[in-house]
């Protein structure tokens, strides 16, 4: 045996050394690509999950300990950027999905549409409306009740949204045109935020707004500043390209399972550390500092290294080349997409875990109400549960090779459904008892860890199977067409979205978490949105079942792909070939 | 043939399978059992679908603006329930303020006096102190009050309980922070109150001290006048003569030590009749006090009883011979006096003084049998290298006795150790400190 395993690490050893540089036959990534993949995701991910510490939201605890701004405040932006959000989006879905290579005159009125929005959002920021707006008006009136808004602020922030989306627009067109031939589809927007975005992570701590005195103005002002920060991209897009790094299915999931999991080692470290360096502070999560130093400091260091390891990291989809790719217009783009029945599937089963949507994170509210952890005992039961759904991870090929995405995803439902179930009885059969409540609890977040992160692997590459399929249909990924379908299950989603909210109000759960520490409320707040939660799980198996999109039909959208790059490459090449011929002539 | 086998196979069969795609069918190749290819295909005859498309756009976003408009205006609403049973009683479930109502009665249904299709026109108008907003239907009876009836409420600032509340739940005043007085009909058979300040009945339990009844204090004592509007204004000023509307300490205004104590003593001392022998649960939740005088003869302090009261900076117990009902602190009131909680306190409830850092000493007399879970977690702090806040805890008891008790988890106060948190030092059998001078 001790032979055999030897024999076998040799094997390895001998593989990794001959293919080093250049992959093996019918593989696309060598060796070497899989240690960049390792660093430069782990960075990425790290990073991302820093960034989490920040968001313009009433869960933020800069928002929350410094800004003070009344709850609705939020619902309020929402409200006001709402009716021309759809717009933008439409606008983004034509660019997004055509890579930014527009037809010319379709690109120059996008820049105008853009440009004019930039300055009419300027308008609205700068220009002071208030003597113009009637107090006695009903509009005005309504929206001056609202704490924290005014109706002349309510301008600005209308201001904010278009110059934003102006703003955005355009430098979606131009940053996309000159980076993505170079740099692929997910990846190239690192290459032109990076510094701005580093710039307002440390603005965002520094500059003092919110000790402005003035709520309504400190909102405004607030929600400018968070666009800024909103405006720079830094997502978790090294992971999205090991998720379309090799057109091999063995290759891909081995990608994802090895050094993108072992990647994720460095977060596990981070949410050790994060918690430690802030308890630091004199007031832990409550101390700017945090915000001052401790993210920006960590961030701008996981953003550096992103950019020194992610540069040969290089995303395979088999496609035409640039020049040669299938133009999408809008109605394409849309009943593209809604051809995609398998779109149809994971959009239902979306739909349905919006039951369980503004629920509060219970671990959470476990861990530091139930258990007032902090420091670095908080800092290790979080790297605890979260590990535990690591090592099971490097099994997922196995896992796939033995049964059907299906299964697994259904078997994934019904143990969240049980595991929240037994949640439910910990709280409410010993929830006096506090140690022993919360040990059950942990050891069933653990259980559901270890079971969450094969399933979530089989998800991810359900996704990409379903962009693959797309390409198939369409010409093109369309990802973000594939956004309408939040638009459909968006009027739902709001609706069942304010249950829990309004259930939470019932429980005391307002403006002011300190209700947490009321045990009785606290275990209402955690219940009764979790058995909604249990419904929903229970519930997703149903149009799952209608999930039918096998290895072999991917197998074969694959093949037609490949052919696909295969012939538009041949004919571009002839094309040039011809091209220079005449010039030589 | 065993069935791992076969798998085996299907999966080597899957990969194997080749097709052939003449190059002339790149676009429109139709794999089996998937939808056929469609790119660059016109969608002109597609009307009827793209005016539904645009039909269904439309209706989502007024819907989700419908909602979200009516999630946000969700202010200045009653909410009443008839009680099962009791046929013309009614219980409060919800109070929710228009921003404008600063008093109000729990007695009878009360309405908003407007069209509540039209808020913005009365939102809009709404100041506050406007309360003729509110109409009572006194002929429908309410008897009790739901938990979290005025939960968060930033604007109330009295409530009048009528003859009729006969239950209140002690999580109905949570958090509403403007509230300075709460109320009760003198004909109420459950519930009293002294001066602002809720109590049973007979007196034996203090319910509710309410969060801002210091600022309805300052104005009692002189320290603030009334405007020509009715509006409070504080006279307190700070170096530079700006209006502040308390004081918090000497620091940066002209005012001595001797000021400050005598302002301290006036609104920011409370003394708990003798009379009672349970502070009810987050009673003194978030009270800006300095100092309070607990009775010998309590009983119980109960779950968050003195929760985030981060200004106290002292707690005494005292003992008359005599009932005391008198809740303002003055010179000589009490026979005998001395600090930290009384003898005879037998429960300590859960997060009791949790966050309440302004305490420096603490005595557990040997009465004690029962101390709930973080009772006073928080209520140390270490800065500059050295514990603030109660940095040690004395028992009166010997560790074996104490410990027989029903003592919860984490009762200690924690603070930073390296990278851990660690309890504060107990001295067991420790002698009550003497009253200071």
């Amino acid at each position: 045996m001790a032979n055999g395993i030897v024999g076998k690490a040799k094997g390895l050893f001998t593989e990794i050394k001959d293919h080093w540089s250049t992959p093996a036959e019918g593989k696309y990534v060598p060796y070497k690509e899989y240690l960049d993949i390792w660093l430069a995701v782990g960075s990425n991910y790290s990073g991302t999950k820093v960034l989490e510490y920040i968001s313009f939201a009433a869960g933020c605890y800069l928002i929350m300990y410094h800004y003070q701004l009344p709850y609705v405040v939020f619902s309020a932006i929402a409200l006001i950027n709402m009716p021309l959000q759809k717009f933008w989006d439409i606008l983004g879905m034509m660019i997004n999905d055509n890579l930014g290579f527009l037809p010319k005159k379709k690109e120059r009125t996008l820049y105008s549409v853009y440009f004019f929005s930039i300055i009419l959002g300027i308008f609205l920021m700068v220009f002071n409306f208030t003597p113009y707006l009637n107090p006695q008006n009903a509009v005005v009136a309504a929206i001056n009740s609202i704490r924290g808004v005014s109706a002349a602020s309510a301008i600005k922030m209308l201001g904010t949204h278009i110059l934003w989306n102006g703003w955005a627009g355009s430098r979606n067109i131009f940053w996309r045109k000159k980076l993505v031939p170079k740099f692929g589809r997910y990846k190239y927007f690192l290459y032109c935020d990076i510094v701005p975005k580093c710039i307002v992570v440390i603005l965002i701590g520094w500059l003092p707004v919110y000790n402005i005195p003035d709520v309504v103005t400190r909102v405004w002002v607030g929600n400018a500043l968070f666009a800024l920060y909103g405006l720079f991209g830094f997502n978790n897009c090294m992971e999205t390209c090991t998720q379309n790094i090799s057109p091999n299915m063995q290759e891909r999931i081995l990608i994802r399972t090895y050094p993108l999991k072992l990647s994720h080692i460095l977060n596990s470290l981070m949410v050790l550390v994060i918690p430690m360096a802030i308890g630091f502070l004199k007031d832990e999560w409550a101390d700017i500092n945090v915000y001052k130093y401790v993210i920006p400091i960590i961030f701008i260091s996981f953003a550096m290294l992103t950019m020194v390891f992610s540069t040969r990291i290089k995303e395979r989809i088999p496609q035409p080349p640039l020049e040669k790719k299938v133009q999408i217009n809008f109605w394409d783009g849309i009943f593209g997409v809604m051809r995609n029945k398998y779109r149809w599937v994971l959009a239902l089963v979306g739909l349905i875990d919006s039951l369980g949507s503004g629920m509060l994170v219970f671990t959470t509210v476990v861990y530091l109400y139930t258990f007032r952890l902090s420091g670095l005992t908080y800092g290790l039961l979080v790297s605890l549960v979260s590990f535990a759904g690591t090592p099971p991870d490097f099994f997922t090929p196995f896992f796939i090779k033995r049964f059907s995405y299906k299964q697994v995803m259904i078997f994934y439902y019904i143990t969240r459904a049980i595991g929240y179930g037994a949640v439910v009885a910990a709280i409410i059969l010993c929830g006096d008892n506090v140690t022993l409540c919360g040990t059950l609890c942990v050891i069933i977040l653990i259980l559901l860890e270890i079971t969450h992160t094969i399933p979530m692997a089989i998800h991810h590459d359900m996704e990409i199977r379903i962009n693959d399929y797309q390409m198939y249909l369409s010409g093109e990924r369309l990802e973000s067409f594939a956004g309408i379908f939040g638009w459909f299950t968006g009027p739902v989603t709001t609706l069942i979205g304010m249950i829990i909210p309004i259930l939470l109000l019932k429980f005391g759960f307002n403006s002011n978490w300190d209700v947490l520490f009321v045990d009785m409320s606290r275990v209402k707040i955690i219940v009764i949105p979790l058995l909604f939660e249990i419904a929903g799980y229970i519930l997703m198996n149903i149009p799952l079942l209608f999930w039918d999109y096998d290895s072999v039909k991917q197998n074969k959208v694959i093949q037609v792909l490949k052919r696909r790059a295969e012939v538009t490459e041949k004919l571009a090449a002839e094309q040039e070939a011809t091209a220079q011929s005449s010039v030589v002539n | 043939m065993s069935k791992n086998k076969i798998k085996t196979k299907k999966s080597q069969v899957v990969q194997d399978e080749i097709l052939d795609i003449p190059e002339d069918e790149i676009w429109t190749y139709q794999i089996e059992g998937l939808a056929p290819p469609k790119i660059n295909a016109s969608y002109k005859n597609k009307k009827g679908a793209k005016i539904a498309f645009v039909l269904f756009i439309v209706f989502a976003i007024i819907f989700s603006l419908y909602f979200s408009v009516r999630a946000l205006l969700n202010t200045g609403t009653l909410e009443y329930k008839e009680i099962e049973g009791k046929s013309g009683e009614y219980e409060l479930i919800q109070f929710s303020n228009n921003g404008s109502i600063t008093e109000f009665y729990v007695d009878g249904i009360a309405s908003l006096n407007y069209d509540t299709e039209d808020a913005g026109m009365l939102l809009g108008e709404a100041q506050a102190g406007q309360n003729d907003v509110v109409a009572y239907d006194r002929s429908k009876t309410v008897t009790k009050i739901h938990e979290y009836a005025f939960n968060c409420d930033g604007t109330l600032q009295k409530i009048y309980i009528s003859a009729d509340v006969t239950d209140i739940d002690i999580n109905a005043f949570y958090s509403c922070w403007a509230l300075q007085c709460i109320y009760v009909d003198e004909n109420n058979p459950n519930y009293c109150d002294i001066d602002g300040v809720l109590y049973n009945k007979d007196m034996t339990e203090i319910l509710c001290y309410p969060i801002d009844h210091d600022r309805y204090l300052r104005l009692k004592e002189g320290y603030a006048h009334l405007d020509e509007n009715g509006v409070q204004v504080s006279d307190l000023v700070d170096a530079n003569g700006n209006i502040i509307e308390e004081l918090w300490d000497t620091k940066d205004t002209n005012y001595d030590e001797a000021y400050f104590e005598e302002y301290n003593l006036k609104v920011r001392t409370y003394v708990i009749p003798s009379t009672v022998q349970k502070i009810g649960p987050l009673c003194f939740n978030y009270a800006n006090l300095r100092y309070v005088y607990l009775p010998e003869g309590l009983k119980e302090i109960g779950t968050l009883g003195f929760f985030d009261a981060g200004q106290i900076n002292a707690i005494y117990s005292y003992k008359n011979d005599e009932i005391n009902m008198e809740t303002k602190y003055t010179e000589g009131m009490f026979q005998t006096v001395y600090p930290s909680l009384p003898e005879g306190l037998e429960k300590i409830g859960s997060d009791c003084f949790t966050k309440d850092r302004g305490l420096t000493y603490m005595y557990i007399p040997s009465s004690v049998t029962y101390i709930g879970h973080h009772a006073f977690w928080d209520a140390v702090y270490k800065e500059g290298g050295d514990l603030h806040g109660i940095s040690e805890m004395n028992v009166a008891c010997d560790e074996a006795t104490f410990k027989s008790g029903s003592i919860g988890s984490q009762w200690l106060p924690k603070y930073d150790y390296m990278l851990f948190k660690k309890n504060i030092d107990v001295n067991y059998s420790a002698e009550r400190m003497a009253m200071p001078e």
